[in-house]
């Protein structure tokens, strides 16, 4: 079990609706969705934590129905599936959305049994523990780049591919000036990225342990041959 | 669409699993006990999947009971459910996903209903999108490139980054020789490489060269 | 009355000593051995805690030549006879010690807890500490401690094994001291030559003057050089049993009585290689276009006169700011008269205003102060809203709980600028929540760059700062400024400037609690 792969870190929350509060709970989602409410996604977009993250609201016999289990769930209510991959320490990404954007999480989960509001921090935490599911396995394409990474690595390729074509055939002076004018322009954009800082002691452990193991199986390997 | 938010595409999938046991051991658990298996990173079966941001499998038990007042809820059968970011659309994502990794999802997903009638992508694209939920509200955070892209735009930050500390203060014609060789090393337009491997959590596994 | 019971809370807590009245001290790290003998030894120190009720001239508490502070570990606490109920109740954190979250932490390499000073090899109980104006007055309480151990030996022991000049590693105490000036004052600066403590959190209670708001505070959205730009934090970010800054109490330990004015406390003995410093700030001072100072002052967003970058970002202007305020302070010594005192005073306090009051809202892009600066990483003041005004519920949502209290002082001697030596800084920090404050700056934003959106970088000072292949490993971009067309300037092969070699996490109890753990009376049930 692992909810974590390098710098990203996989939520999952799966939460009730009342049934009947379902499609008000999808529509604010439609209303966050226009430009009407671009505004209330500034503070995620600023905070910059998450590289991806979904809602999904299902009613009961919403659930996918195969063969024979065709009938899907019967279950008294909605619930509201909760997808985020997000960059730091689980307190950090909890901490944060509480401090910084409560009134938008109030608000993505409106009246979901339970919810105690975004503020304050310690129930708020203790409802997102209690309705956690642990990831069995994580798999993410770029662990060593955390969202700001990724967005600040497709301005440099941008702006390195321009400066290749502008400065074919330039005196090395004219060169040495758009160099410096590129150096300027990507000055928020030239540190460099590593591997992740341990995210908690025990998923460290754990991950210790793999590697350790991996090591120990390869000794066996490299001694059998 | 609301699957989608640009080109990048939510695909959230749960799929029900058969009630029995496996070899007396509950299928929940031999489900855990093979993700456990599954290597991790670089060396992820996933790894080898085109344009796969990020992906999570796990076993969904029970919905959890919040007290009362609250009612309680069963659920009829677990679920494994399977979540990926990607950059779209589904159709061919699929297709590739069924080519890299279909030896992992076939012992991963043999004991969801419906998955004995996968016998290639076709009929695992069929399943999928059975088992599919449409997403309310996808919140894109990131960028919407093709992961080679992506990855291309990683590997060039990083490489220009030193480059641009290593050069700092030469001379114009000197640094311009030195900038040659760094696009020649680097093929800034090459996707193929070199670029950064899918999946690397350390810079000695990063590069992959051209 | 006031809106916290002072004389219940330990001192330096809400208004620190100051190194101008209490510049040297002296830490002791003791053992218990026996738990009713210890407690008795607790009791006999209880009348000799300094509190932090103000001192005032002619009032009923008189300013004390030698303060006297005590804390606790969590074995300290469970040797004492805490219940279990209790201990169990205090975080992990806490609970684990400063040696086991050496990997949240990033103390590697050199800072790793093998190579601390040889007392860290032992498990503290109780951490006793002395701060005065003289060696002397010290020495004398510190007679007086020796005697109430011996009085209630084989209670509690003295820890030996505290590095010191020369090969001195079996010391029974850390000794520390500001740096003297020529004219043989106590001067701020550290041992690499900054002004150091201008800033610390200010806090509803707090018993500091009224300016330290200003800077001290939260940001508003008001401009930061008005009164109207600051708010005084939640007391609960650094006193347990408080309202805090997400509207609840803070996590605590029970019972409340237990909890309820009192605080945790980081203590860190933090080595300063200071000929690296040197020498790398001659070097790449030389290539830098301002010049060493210029890159000194990058480094740390202060000139090494204290004058911020974001106010001052040159030389000349924070030279200048430097003239002036020492005019001001002249003034008021040569004062003709009381009125006019008054306004050199007013001056003085306007001026004094400019080390703090200010903030990155005009500098996002780093040109002034660069956005991996040591004070800009360690309280960004709103610089992580990033310029989009409103985008958060208040420009510090994500900083106002990552606020530490410090009060450290350095220790030894760096007059032959080696690395070599006995000397850095005692850093001592409070807070509500260790892991949540102290141990989040210190991974986050001092050992890692995310949330600056720098990547990996580090802090150039205080990052722990990697060889690889001999080589050291660190980097700071500087960024140029606003209206400059200069490239940025790399900082590339940062070496570890500081290294760990000692600390621990206590609990400092108000007095209350510190009579229920003496009495052993404390009861969760």
């Amino acid at each position: 079990m692992s909810n974590i792969a390098g710098k990203a870190y996989a939520m999952n929350l799966v939460t009730p609706i009342r049934g009947y509060l379902a499609p008000l709970n999808k529509l604010f989602f439609w209303l966050v969705g226009t430009p009407l409410f671009k505004s209330r996604l500034q503070g995620l977009l600023t905070l910059s934590m998450i590289h991806y993250a979904r809602w999904v609201i299902v009613r009961g016999d919403e659930f996918p129905r195969v063969e024979e289990h065709g009938q899907g769930e019967d279950s008294v209510y909605s619930y509201m599936f909760f997808f985020s991959n997000f960059n730091g320490t689980w307190e950090q990404y909890v901490d944060s959305f509480s401090a910084a954007i409560p009134s938008g999480l109030d608000l993505l989960w409106y009246k979901n049994v339970g919810w105690p509001k975004a503020v304050p921090e310690l129930p708020f935490h203790a409802y997102v523990e209690h309705n956690q599911i642990t990831t069995d396995y994580y798999y993410n394409a770029y662990p060593m780049a955390a969202s700001n990474d990724v967005k600040s690595a497709n301005k440099v390729k941008d702006a390195l591919e321009a400066f290749v074509t502008s400065t074919r055939g330039a005196t090395p002076e004219e060169f040495l000036g758009q160099y410096n004018r590129l150096l300027k322009s990507l000055q928020n954009d030239l540190s460099q990225m590593d591997a992740s800082p341990i995210v908690s002691l025990a998923s460290e452990a754990i991950a210790k342990r793999r590697r350790d193991g991996d090591r120990s199986n390869r000794r066996t390997t490299t001694h059998g041959t | 669409m609301p699957n989608q938010a640009g080109d990048a595409y939510a695909l959230t999938t749960i799929c029900p699993l058969e009630n029995d046991a496996h070899q007396d051991r509950s299928v929940a658990t031999v489900i855990r006990q093979r993700l456990k298996d599954l290597p991790l990173h670089e060396h992820s079966p996933f790894a080898r999947v085109p344009n796969l941001y990020l992906c999570r499998l796990f076993v969904l038990d029970e919905l959890t009971y919040q007290g009362s007042p609250a009612r309680l809820d069963r659920l009829r059968s677990k679920y494994l459910v399977f979540v990926c970011d990607l950059h779209g659309p589904l159709d061919p994502f699929l297709a590739g996903l069924w080519d890299n990794a279909k030896e992992t999802l076939a012992s991963i997903f043999a004991f969801c209903v419906g998955f004995k009638d996968v016998r290639d992508g076709r009929t695992f694209a069929a399943f999928i999108e059975k088992c599919q939920l449409t997403t309310t509200f996808y919140f894109n955070g990131s960028t919407d490139a093709p992961l080679a892209e992506q990855l291309k735009a990683l590997y060039l930050k990083q490489e220009f980054a030193k480059f641009a500390m290593d050069h700092q203060g030469e001379k114009a014609d000197a640094l311009q020789r030195a900038f040659a060789d760094f696009v020649k090393r680097v093929e800034p337009s090459n996707l193929a490489g070199p670029t950064w491997r899918a999946g690397a959590s350390t810079l000695d596994a990063a590069e992959v060269r051209a | 009355m006031s809106l916290l019971d002072a004389h219940d809370i330990q001192g330096n807590i809400l208004k620190g000593y100051g190194r101008s009245a209490y510049p040297k001290a002296r830490y002791l790290f003791l053992q218990v051995k026996e738990a009713e003998k210890a407690r008795q030894f607790v009791r006999s120190l209880v009348p000799s805690v300094t509190t932090s009720a103000p001192w005032r001239d002619g009032a009923n508490v008189a300013r004390p030549a030698v303060t006297t502070n005590i804390a606790f570990t969590y074995h300290g606490l469970r040797e004492l006879g805490v219940p279990r109920d209790s201990l169990q109740s205090f975080p992990d954190e806490f609970a684990m010690g400063m040696k086991a979250r050496m990997d949240i932490l990033g103390d590697d390499g050199a800072s790793e807890p093998a190579n601390w000073d040889p007392i860290w090899q032992s498990e503290v109980h109780i951490f006793v500490w002395l701060s005065a104006s003289t060696t002397e007055a010290i020495d004398g309480k510190y007679r007086a401690i020796v005697a109430l151990l011996e009085a209630a030996a084989p209670g509690v022991e003295i820890l030996r094994g505290h590095r010191g000049p020369g090969k001195q590693d079996d010391l029974p105490y850390q000794e520390a001291s500001a740096l003297y000036g020529p004219d043989g004052t106590p001067q701020a600066h550290e041992h690499f030559g900054y002004t150091d403590g201008i800033s610390n959190p200010f806090f509803k209670g707090n018993t500091a003057h009224e300016g330290a708001l200003m800077g001290g505070g939260k940001v508003t959205t008001a401009p930061p050089e008005t009164r109207e730009g600051w708010e005084p934090l939640e007391t609960g970010e650094f006193l347990l049993g408080h309202k805090d800054e997400a509207c609840e109490s803070p996590e605590a330990p029970t019972p409340s009585l237990l909890a309820r004015n009192g605080t945790f406390m980081v203590y860190r003995k933090l080595h300063q290689n200071v000929g690296s410093f040197d020498a790398y700030l001659e070097r790449l001072g030389a290539a830098f276009p301002g010049g060493k100072e210029s890159l000194a002052a990058k480094f740390v967003g202060r000139w090494r006169n204290g004058a911020p970058l974001a106010t001052f970002p040159s030389e000349k202007e924070a030279d200048e700011f430097a003239a002036r305020w020492a005019a001001a302070r002249a003034a008021i010594a040569s004062a003709p008269d009381a009125a006019t005192r008054d306004a050199a005073k007013k001056r003085f306090a306007d001026l004094n205003l400019q080390f703090t009051a200010f903030d990155y809202a005009k500098d996002i892009d780093g040109g002034r102060c660069p956005a991996g600066a040591h004070i800009r990483r360690a309280n960004p003041r709103g610089a992580l809203e990033f310029g989009v005004t409103g985008a958060f519920e208040t420009p510090g949502a994500v900083s106002n709980r990552r606020r530490i209290l410090r009060r450290g002082l350095p220790y030894g001697d760096s007059t032959e600028r080696k690395d070599d030596g006995d000397h850095g800084i005692i850093f001592m920090a409070m807070n509500a929540s260790i892991r949540r404050q102290f141990e989040f700056v210190q991974q986050q934003w001092m050992n890692y760059g995310n949330d600056f959106r720098l990547a990996n970088d580090k802090d150039p000072i205080s990052g722990n700062h990697r060889t690889l292949n001999g080589t050291p490993d660190g980097r700071m971009v500087v960024m140029s400024g606003a209206k400059d067309p200069a490239p940025p300037f790399f900082c590339t092969q940062l070496p570890r400037f500081v290294e760990v070699r000692g600390g621990d996490y206590f609990f400092m109890p108000s007095l209350t609690a510190l009579r229920l753990i003496g009495d052993g009376d404390i009861d969760p049930t």
